[in-house]
């Protein structure tokens, strides 16, 4: 995927030189401006400060239901609490966009291009809020593309990642101990699939699991699908509180394929059939985090905070 | 459908592409589907083929050693997966460096990528675009196909086996009394559905059902699209008693559970029975003879009374890895599985690889529903100190193991009974073991014993099953 990424930003890099936006239209005036015109507008902003936006950035899943109740839940609590804002979508997977635009002919914008159309429309306030559950490699790479395009900014400022402060954690235990209550009970284990990452973010995790601990919450469990702790670690923890059910969610913003595959999936090596052949009753749920109220408001307070780091 | 072979096949010498001076002469003669008059002196022995189709249906007719490379989505059969790959958007040179006496291609890559073909051909390659727009052309194709790669032979009787297949299974569907309603879903986005005379209308006529989208026009002309929309299939969705989706690299329907929370749909029949069904695109809507497999699982997912039969299973004998295989896939009406990523054989997994089994071919009667029932991690495999798996179909099957396969496979709680098992310290899960004795599933013989290392007969497969909702 790193690949072709590069390929795009390249050729995104070498279209903005040659003053095309990734939709096809011309920002003002760069292609026939004389060069020392071009030269006193690059060494300031473009933007109009009180053009002002918000870029929430998603993976982005092409699960197209999920989508709607859970990237674009979040993408419209956000719209509805900062009015005076444009709001606008970037994804980070480069193999969704492309499937999504082959499948459905939806174009949604990468990040590259995303800030492409916001540079060439004039925006000068901008306010990034990604919907990563942490500031893993996607946070990072999504910081880089970002890097480049700073300065045509006015004001920018960046919104945090999910889980990130401790108030994040006790805030995240809270609501999901909430949404999960109706399963709750003494011989149930309720277990979490993270992605998991190679990035030291993956300490996220391990960090969750204790603030669950801390809270009392002692048959709560979080396992990941790529790092650890891993499906064994998860099993053999459940397996130690005498458990007969085991309920099973993602802890992911959306519920796609890894949620209905690896989690949920009626295939060999799933939780679910793992679960199942260690002698369990399983529940998955398939309601990803986006679908959370509560986690739609805590994106908005990151937003929130971000608007309140702009420049005043 | 027509079983001619409208193409030519002359004996002689040199193939130019001059028609005077190859006329009589050359071994294989005709025109491809890009107009282009084709004549080779002898089959290809190494043959680059840049379409899926192409690839699969040279393996069926015992051409897969004359298969020196393929394009990326080439991975059926799984043995085409390790093969070169080539990219028709790349450059041609890596074409023309492995020095290919034929290759393959479709219209559609002509089309999207003309300088590469041209490229080819000006390398002096025999290029041949080959694509049955209909299925009364399947045969003309396969024809072709065969005659490039020298196995006419093998082509007719695989021709003779496609027609009768297609045959068998209209004739068991035609003693439904209630003959099945349709919708066939190829695109989620506008609910779009397929054209008249397409490969999946076909299909559904073959496996005995109605399109309800019966005369339904092609978005484009030759295309198997058709527009339909979400207001149509609410307004017919009493009557829709089947509903299929297609998905994979080039359609996208829905899957049961998108299908199932759009606005509405709840009251679609097939909807609101569970009868939405998911189904690969390379076994409807491929020119390959998989499509009867395809037209298969459509007869499944209408009649599966009549097609998911296990009368003839019926037996107190003990029952291989085989038949057990056979018998979850039937009893528990599992549509087949295919997979659909063209980088699946990339991708690392400790789970069973599909189509890398050393005792169960792609060819073998029963790989369908083998590697289903292994994919839904219902039967047991192994990988053998050679690090290749093995399935071992003619081994048995235990109590424990029938017992681990109708817990897996159901939805059972644990019961406040517990009842007494006197050997359930030689289970390998007790509490699996416990709750289906519990849950009735299983009886005690007359000492209170499960017996897990007991071997089961085909009858008692076929009733444990029956538990499993």
């Amino acid at each position: 995927m790193k690949n072709p990424q590069k390929i795009l930003a390249f050729i995104l890099l070498a279209s903005l030189c040659l003053g095309l936006s990734a939709c096809g239209k011309k920002p003002p005036e760069q292609n026939s401006a004389p060069p020392e015109e071009k030269e006193s507008e690059a060494q300031k902003p473009a933007g109009d400060p009180d053009k002002k936006a918000i870029l929430v950035v998603s993976f982005g899943t092409s699960y197209n239901e999920t989508r709607a109740v859970t990237i674009e839940a979040i993408e419209g609590a956000v719209t509805k609490a900062f009015p005076d804002y444009e709001v606008r979508r970037a994804f980070t997977s480069q193999i969704i966009i492309d499937k999504l635009e082959e499948r459905d002919g939806l174009e949604i914008d990468n990040v590259k291009e995303a800030m492409e159309r916001l540079i060439a429309d004039g925006v000068g306030t901008l306010v990034v809020q990604p919907t990563h559950v942490m500031n893993g490699f996607e946070y990072d790479e999504m910081k880089e593309a970002i890097a480049p395009y700073e300065d045509s900014f006015k004001n920018i400022s960046y919104g945090l990642p999910l889980l990130i402060s401790d108030e994040d954690y006790a805030e995240v235990v809270s609501i999901l101990a909430d949404e999960t209550a109706e399963y709750n009970t003494d011989d149930t284990a309720i277990v979490f699939m993270g992605h998991g990452t190679e990035h030291e973010a993956n300490s996220t995790y391990a960090k969750l699991q204790q603030k669950f601990d801390d809270a009392g919450y002692t048959n709560y469990f979080i396992g990941t699908v790529e790092a650890e702790p891993t499906l064994e670690d998860v099993v053999a923890a459940v397996e130690k509180t005498g458990a007969k059910k085991v309920v099973l969610l993602p802890l992911m913003i959306v519920a796609g394929d890894h949620a209905n595959n690896d989690m949920a999936g009626d295939e060999e090596g799933s939780w679910k059939t793992e679960f199942k052949a260690a002698g369990y009753e399983v529940e998955p749920v398939l309601k990803g985090l986006g679908q959370y109220e509560g986690i739609q408001k805590m994106f908005v307070e990151h937003v929130q905070a971000a608007v309140d780091a702009l420049k005043a | 459908m027509c079983l001619a072979a409208l193409f030519s096949v002359f004996a002689g010498c040199t193939a130019k592409n001059d028609e005077t001076e190859t006329e009589g002469k050359a071994a294989i003669s005709f025109v491809d589907d890009d107009g282009y008059q084709i004549n080779l002196g002898a089959p290809a022995k190494k043959i680059i083929s840049m379409y899926s189709a192409h690839t699969e249906n040279l393996y069926a007719l015992g051409a897969g050693e004359q298969v020196i490379g393929g394009h990326t989505t080439c991975i059926f059969p799984a043995e085409a997966a390790p093969k070169a790959t080539y990219d028709y958007q790349g450059d041609p040179e890596y074409v023309i460096a492995a020095e290919p006496d034929l290759v393959l291609i479709r219209p559609r890559i002509s089309r999207a990528a003309p300088e590469f073909v041209e490229s080819l051909r000006n390398a002096g390659i025999t290029v041949v675009s080959l694509y049955p727009n209909t299925l009364d052309a399947f045969p003309d194709y396969i024809n072709k196909l065969a005659a490039l790669a020298g196995k006419e032979e093998k082509a007719e009787e695989l021709l003779k086996v496609f027609d009768a297949g297609l045959n068998e299974i209209s004739d068991l569907t035609s003693k439904a009394e209630d003959k099945q309603t349709v919708f066939f879903e190829s695109t989620e986005v506008n609910i779009r559905t397929v054209a008249e005379g397409s490969m999946p209308d076909m299909a559904i006529k073959f496996a005995g059902g109605k399109n309800i989208a019966q005369g339904a026009l092609p978005m484009t002309e030759g295309s198997s699209i058709a527009e339909f929309g979400a207001e149509r299939v609410l307004e017919n969705g009493e009557g829709i008693d089947v509903y299929v989706s297609q998905r994979g690299a080039m359609n996208a329907g829905g899957n049961l559970q998108s299908i199932s929370e759009r606005p509405g749909f709840d009251t679609v029949s097939a909807v609101k029975n569970g009868r939405v069904y998911v189904i690969n695109e390379k076994l409807i809507s491929s020119p390959t003879f998989r499509y009867v497999k395809g037209v298969n699982e459509l007869a499944r997912f209408m009649y599966p009374e009549i097609m998911d039969d296990v009368s003839a299973y019926i037996s107190d004998e003990p029952a291989t890895k085989r038949d057990f295989a056979n018998l979850i896939t039937r009893c528990l009406h599992i549509p087949v599985y295919v997979p659909s990523s063209s980088k699946y054989y990339l991708e690392n997994r400790d789970t069973h690889t599909y189509g890398m089994f050393e005792d169960i071919h792609w060819y073998d009667h029963d790989f369908d529903y083998i590697e289903t029932a292994v994919y839904s991690g219902y039967v047991s495999w192994r990988k053998g100190e050679d690090g290749k798996e093995y399935f071992d179909p003619d081994s048995g099957v235990t109590r424990e193991g029938l017992a681990k396969t109708v817990f897996i496979a159901g939805d059972f709680s644990a019961k406040e009974a517990n009842t007494a098992i006197s050997d359930l310290g030689k289970c390998g899960n007790k509490r699996i073991v416990q709750i289906l004795v519990d849950n009735g599933v299983f009886e005690l013989d007359e000492n209170g014993s499960f017996l897990p290392d007991k071997q089961v007969t085909h009858n008692e497969i076929i009733q444990a099953l029956r538990f499993v909702k």
